[in-house]
C-alpha cells in the first residue's frame, strides 16, 4: 500500500470526526492511526484558551511550533468536537505583531509620559517600574498601587498576583476583567446560597426534559455546549426549548418558544413565573419548608454610578445597606409575587400572554426536569444579582435543583472565570475559597497559610473594575499594572472614565499583552507576554472542572508568562519598602528579605523542586526560578479550600486527568452539589444541605421589578444593546489577529429592525453615528442578518477596536456586585 | 472524488469536521459541502452527521471554505474536529523517510 503524507494526516483528520460522528470509516483510514512517530509530533492536552466551556483540545506540536489541534476524545466536556474559535487556536500565538520586547514611552532616552514608545531591556523596564510603584507607595500609601488581572490568567498567576498585592504591597486593589463577566452571579451564588459556583454540571444537558436561555446566546457564544444541548432535542422528540432575549438570534433556531422581551423586564417575567407556581398549587411544600428560607430584600438600590449622578441622590438605599433583608413568610412572599401576573407582565414585557404561560409550565409542572442557562444578559444587569437570585427562586420553589437535569447554571465567558477570578478570589473583596477580606477571621486564616504576620492583609475592600477607572481619573490610584485584558476596549464609557485616567500625568501605567492592543497602546510601558501552551497553568471551567497542562512550545525570544513578570517584579522589592516597621517587628526574620523571598520562594510555594518536573518537559518559568513554582502556587492555594467544600486533588493527578469537578474528596470528583448521594458534604439523613448557610437552607427572595438605569426618551429614543459574535471572543485582541476570524466577521456593525432603519431615511450599509449623552460611534447599518433586533432596539458588537462601542456605553453598574450594565443605555442614531 | 486544492504555498492544511444539517436537508447540506473546491465526505450517520474534510493551503483558504458551509441554512451546527499543517518545503526528504517507514 502506497500512502504519503498527506493522505496520513488526512487519515488521521477523518478517523478523528468518525469517531465523534460515531460512525464507521474504511479500515484504510482506520489502521493508519496511531503512528506519531511518522509525522514526529509531538500530541498533549490543553484546555481552549477562549471561553469558560473548558473544552479539551489536543495539541501537536513539530519543531518547536504548534501545527496540529483537535477535540479531546477523551475529554468529557466536549468529546471530541472543537468549535470555530477552537479551529484557530494554534493561530493565536502567531500573529504578525505579537510583541517581543518592552515598550517605554521615551524622550531621548528616558522615560516620558508624553513620549514616543522604544524598545527596553526587561532590566530596564523593571527598574522604572519599581521606581514608580515605591514613588507612589512613599507618596500615598498601599491605596495608590493597583492591578487588572484576568479570568484567563492561571490559577498560578491569579494566586500569585493576589498574594503580591494583597500580601506583598498591601492593597485590596485588584480585579479581575472577570468583574465584567460574572461578578453578579457570584453575588446571587453567595446570597441564595452562601457558596459560590453552580452546584449542577455539564451533564445535566443529557438529562433535562427543557432548557430554559435567559439572555444567553449558547448557539454563538458556547457552541459545544449548544451542539450537546442540539443533540438532546433532537435526539428526544419531547425535549423543548426556550429562549429569552431582548433581540433575535441565532439560538432563537432551535427554539420551541422564542420570546423578545423589553430590556430590564427579565424580573417581572422571573416573578410571574414564581407567582405562577404559586396561583397553580405547584409549589414543592416539602422541599421548601425543609430547606429554605424567604427574605424581604432592600429596594431602590441606585445604579453603582458616582454618588454626585441624579441617580444616585435620587436612590433611598444605596448605601451600605442596599444588600440587606429581612426574614419573611412564605405566605408574605406569595402576597408579594401576587402583583406579577400574566397581564402585567406581558404588558410591561411586550411578550405575549400564552408565550409566558408556556414558559411558566415547563417550571411548574413536576414531571419535567428543567435547566436554565444565562450569562451576561443577567450578570450585566444593574439588578444582576437580582436576576440571579429571582431565578434561583424558580428552581426552589419546585424542588427542581441539585439533582440530574435539574439546574439552574450560571455559564462564564472566560476560561478560567471560575477557575482563577471566583476560586482564586482576584476579585478587591475577595480571599481563596470564598473568604472575604472584611471578615477578620479569614484574614487570620490568609495569614497562617502565607505564614505572615497578623495585620498583613487589609481589611478594606479595594477598587473593584469600574471604581478603578475612576479613581486612576481622579489621580488617587497612581502605580496600575493590566494583565490579560483589554479594558481600554472592554469597560464602558472610556471616553469619559477610562482614556482620562490612562493619561493623567500622575498615573504609571503598565500593560501586559502579547499583543499592541488599545489598553496597551494607552499605557506607558507595554511588557510582552507568553501565551496559552507557552507556559504550565491551570484553568476551572464553568462547571468547577479544574484541568492543567504543560508547556509546550517555547515562547517568542523576548516574551514572557504574566507568571514571571509578577514574581520576577517581586524580586525589586525589599519588605523594608514596602511593610511598616510596626508589622516587620512581629515577623523579624522577613528583615532583609525581597518580597520574592517572603510570598515564594521561602514559603510553602517553594518547597517542590525542579526534580518533580518531567525531564522531557519545557518549563522556563520553574526553571528560572529554581523550584516548580507552578505546583508550589497551586499546592499553597489549594489549602485554602481543602475540608472547606472546595477540595482539589493533587496538583500532578489535574495532568493525567481530563480535569475533575470539584469538591474532590477521596479522589472522587462532585457532579451535583447540594444532594445526599452526590455531595460529600451533605449531612446524611438530609436529602438536601445547602451548606453553604449555616442553617443548611437556601434563600427565597422577594425582589421587584425596578427600571433600567436609562431607557429610551424623546431625544435619545433607542435602546443599546451590546455583546459578542462567535468569531471574536472578548475584545477581539486574539481573534482579529486571525485574517480568516476578521475575514468571516470584518467591522463592527450596527444590527436594527429594518422600519427603525426606514424611519430614519437609512439603509442597509449606510454610514451612521450613534450618538449618547457621553459619546459618540461610527458604524454601517445592519437590518439583515442572524442578529435579528426588534423595533426600538439596537444591538452592537464590541470586539472591534476600530469602533469602540463603549464610547457611547454607560457606566452604570449593579451596585451589589459592581458589574456593569452593558446591555442598556439610551441612544440615538443620524446619518452622517 | 476530492477535487484537487490549489497549492500556492509550502503548506498543505486538511481539517475535518462534523456537520449537523437538518434531516429533511441532508441532501441539499452535502450537495453544498461538495460543491466546495477541496471537501471530501467520507461517512454520514443514522442520525445525519456529515463528516468530512477540506484539504486547502492555509488557514485562510480553509476558514474560507468553512464559512461558505457555516451559514447554509439547513445546518444547525459546524463543529470542526481535527486540523493539521504540513510545512512541504523540505518535500523529497521526507518522501523518503516514508518510504522507508513503509518497508
Amino acid at each position: 500500500m502506497t500512502i504519503n503524507r498527506r493522505e496520513f494526516i488526512k487519515a488521521n483528520a477523518i478517523a478523528a470526526a468518525a469517531a465523534v460522528a460515531g460512525v464507521s470509516i474504511p479500515a484504510v483510514a482506520s489502521n493508519l492511526i496511531t503512528s506519531s512517530d511518522i509525522t514526529k509530533l509531538k500530541w498533549d492536552k490543553a484546555p481552549c484558551r477562549f471561553c469558560g466551556t473548558g473544552c479539551s483540545v489536543n495539541v501537536g506540536v513539530m519543531d518547536g511550533k504548534v501545527v496540529a489541534t483537535h477535540g479531546d476524545i477523551k475529554s468529557p466536556v466536549n468529546k471530541g468536537l472543537n468549535c470555530v474559535k477552537g479551529y484557530f487556536l494554534s493561530k493565536i500565538m502567531y500573529g504578525k505583531d505579537r510583541l517581543t520586547t518592552p515598550l517605554l514611552r521615551m524622550t531621548n532616552g528616558k522615560y516620558d509620559k508624553e513620549g514616543e514608545f522604544a524598545p527596553v531591556s526587561w532590566d530596564q523596564a523593571f527598574n522604572v517600574m519599581a521606581e514608580k510603584a515605591k514613588d507612589a507607595l512613599k507618596k500615598d500609601g498601599p491605596e495608590a498601587l493597583g492591578m487588572f488581572g484576568s479570568g484567563q490568567w492561571t490559577v498560578q498567576e491569579g494566586y500569585a498576583a493576589v498574594k503580591l498585592m494583597k500580601a506583598g504591597f498591601r492593597t485590596n486593589n485588584i480585579d479581575p476583567n472577570a468583574r465584567h463577566c460574572m461578578a453578579s452571579a457570584v453575588g446571587g451564588f453567595m446570597r441564595t446560597f452562601g457558596i459560590d459556583e453552580p452546584m449542577g454540571c455539564y451533564d445535566d444537558l443529557e438529562a433535562a426534559d427543557a432548557f430554559v436561555l435567559w439572555g444567553s446566546n449558547m448557539a454563538e457564544m458556547h457552541p459545544i455546549l449548544w451542539t450537546r444541548l442540539t443533540d438532546r432535542r433532537l435526539s428526544s422528540p419531547h425535549v423543548k426549548v426556550a429562549v429569552l432575549s431582548t433581540f433575535e438570534h441565532r439560538s432563537f433556531d432551535l427554539a420551541d418558544n422564542g420570546m423578545i422581551f423589553t430590556p430590564q423586564t427579565d424580573l417581572a417575567i422571573l416573578n410571574y413565573i414564581a407567582n405562577y407556581i404559586i396561583k397553580t398549587d405547584r409549589v414543592n411544600k416539602e422541599f421548601v419548608s425543609k430547606h429554605t428560607n424567604f427574605r424581604l430584600g432592600e429596594t431602590d438600590i441606585g445604579y453603582g454610578l458616582r454618588p454626585e449622578h441624579p441617580l444616585e441622590q435620587a436612590a433611598k438605599n444605596n448605601g451600605k445597606t442596599a444588600g440587606s433583608s429581612t426574614q419573611i413568610d412564605f405566605e408574605e412572599y406569595a402576597e408579594f409575587v401576587s402583583t406579577y401576573t400574566v397581564e402585567y407582565v406581558a404588558k410591561l414585557s411586550g411578550v405575549p400572554e400564552h408565550k409566558l404561560e408556556a414558559l411558566a409550565e415547563l417550571y411548574a409542572d413536576p414531571k419535567i426536569k428543567v435547566t436554565s442557562f444565562w450569562t451576561m444578559g443577567f450578570n450585566q444587569h444593574t439588578r444582576g444579582v437580582w436576576a440571579n437570585n429571582l431565578v434561583y427562586n424558580i428552581h426552589l420553589l419546585t424542588g427542581k435543583i441539585s439533582t440530574p437535569g435539574n439546574s439552574p447554571f450560571s455559564l462564564t465567558g472566560q476560561p478560567s472565570a471560575c477557575g482563577t477570578a471566583r476560586e482564586v478570589g482576584t476579585f478587591s473583596h475577595r480571599l481563596p475559597a470564598d473568604m472575604v477580606v472584611k471578615n477578620p477571621k479569614h484574614r487570620a486564616i490568609a495569614e497562617k497559610i502565607w505564614d505572615l504576620p497578623e495585620g498583613t492583609v487589609p481589611p478594606k475592600p479595594g477598587y473593584h473594575a469600574a471604581l478603578q477607572n475612576r479613581m486612576l481619573k481622579d489621580g488617587k490610584l497612581n502605580f496600575y499594572w493590566v494583565q490579560c485584558n483589554n479594558n481600554m476596549q472592554a469597560a464602558a464609557n472610556i471616553n469619559e472614565e477610562g482614556y482620562p485616567g490612562y493619561r493623567n500625568p500622575k498615573n504609571f501605567i503598565v500593560v501586559s499583552d502579547p499583543y499592541p492592543t488599545v489598553t496597551a497602546q494607552a499605557a506607558d510601558l507595554i511588557l510582552p507576554t507568553a501565551m496559552w501552551v507557552e507556559k504550565e497553568g491551570v484553568y476551572g471551567n464553568a462547571e468547577r472542572r479544574t484541568q492543567s497542562w504543560y508547556q509546550m512550545v517555547e515562547a517568542p525570544q523576548g516574551a514572557k508568562s504574566d507568571l514571571w513578570q509578577l514574581v520576577e517584579f517581586s524580586k525589586r522589592f525589599n519588605i523594608e519598602d514596602v511593610w511598616p516597621e510596626e508589622l516587620i517587628a512581629k515577623k523579624p526574620n522577613v528583615r532583609g528579605k525581597t518580597l520574592f523571598d517572603v510570598l515564594y520562594k521561602d514559603a510553602s510555594v517553594g518547597k517542590f523542586s525542579l526534580d518533580e518536573i518531567p525531564e522531557d518537559r519545557l518549563n522556563d518559568d520553574a526553571r528560572d526560578f529554581g523550584f516548580y513554582i507552578q505546583k508550589g502556587l497551586f499546592e499553597e492555594y489549594a489549602s485554602f479550600g481543602r475540608g472547606h467544600a472546595h477540595d482539589l486533588a493533587p496538583y500532578d493527578t489535574y495532568h493525567k486527568e481530563r480535569g475533575l469537578r470539584w469538591p474532590v474528596v477521596n479522589g472522587k470528583e462532585t457532579k451535583w452539589r447540594f444532594k445526599e448521594g452526590s455531595d460529600p458534604y451533605v449531612k446524611a439523613g438530609t436529602g438536601w444541605d445547602f451548606y453553604g448557610h449555616k442553617d443548611g437552607r437556601a434563600k427565597i427572595f422577594a425582589l421587584p421589578y425596578e427600571p433600567a438605569a436609562e431607557s429610551p426618551d424623546e431625544e435619545y429614543d433607542l435602546w443599546l444593546s451590546t455583546g459578542r459574535v462567535l468569531e471574536h471572543w472578548h475584545s477581539g485582541s486574539m481573534t482579529q489577529r486571525v485574517p480568516e476570524l476578521y475575514k468571516a466577521m470584518p467591522d463592527a456593525l450596527v444590527y436594527m429592525h429594518p422600519d427603525d432603519a426606514k424611519k430614519r431615511g437609512m439603509r442597509r450599509g449606510d454610514l451612521v453615528k450613534l450618538i449618547s449623552r457621553r459619546g459618540e460611534v461610527q458604524t454601517r447599518v445592519e437590518t439583515r442578518g442572524r442578529n435579528k433586533p426588534p423595533i426600538g432596539l439596537v444591538f452592537m458588537p464590541w470586539f472591534d477596536a476600530s469602533r469602540l462601542v463603549n464610547k457611547v456605553t454607560l457606566d452604570a453598574t449593579d451596585p451589589l456586585s459592581k458589574q456593569t450594565d452593558f446591555k442598556k443605555c439610551a441612544i440615538k442614531i443620524v446619518k452622517v | 472524488m476530492m477535487k484537487n486544492a490549489e497549492s500556492t504555498t509550502s503548506e498543505y492544511h486538511v481539517a475535518s469536521f462534523v456537520a449537523y444539517p437538518i434531516l429533511a436537508q441532508l441532501n441539499e447540506v452535502k450537495q453544498a459541502i461538495a460543491d466546495i473546491e477541496g471537501t471530501d465526505i467520507h461517512a454520514t450517520s443514522d442520525e445525519g452527521k456529515i463528516v468530512f474534510t477540506i484539504e486547502g493551503n492555509s488557514y485562510r483558504d480553509i476558514g474560507t471554505k468553512m464559512d461558505i458551509i457555516r451559514v447554509h441554512k439547513g445546518l444547525i451546527n459546524l463543529s470542526p474536529v481535527y486540523h493539521q499543517i504540513l510545512d512541504e518545503s523540505d518535500n523529497e526528504k521526507i518522501e523518503e523517510q516514508y518510504t522507508e517507514l513503509k518497508k
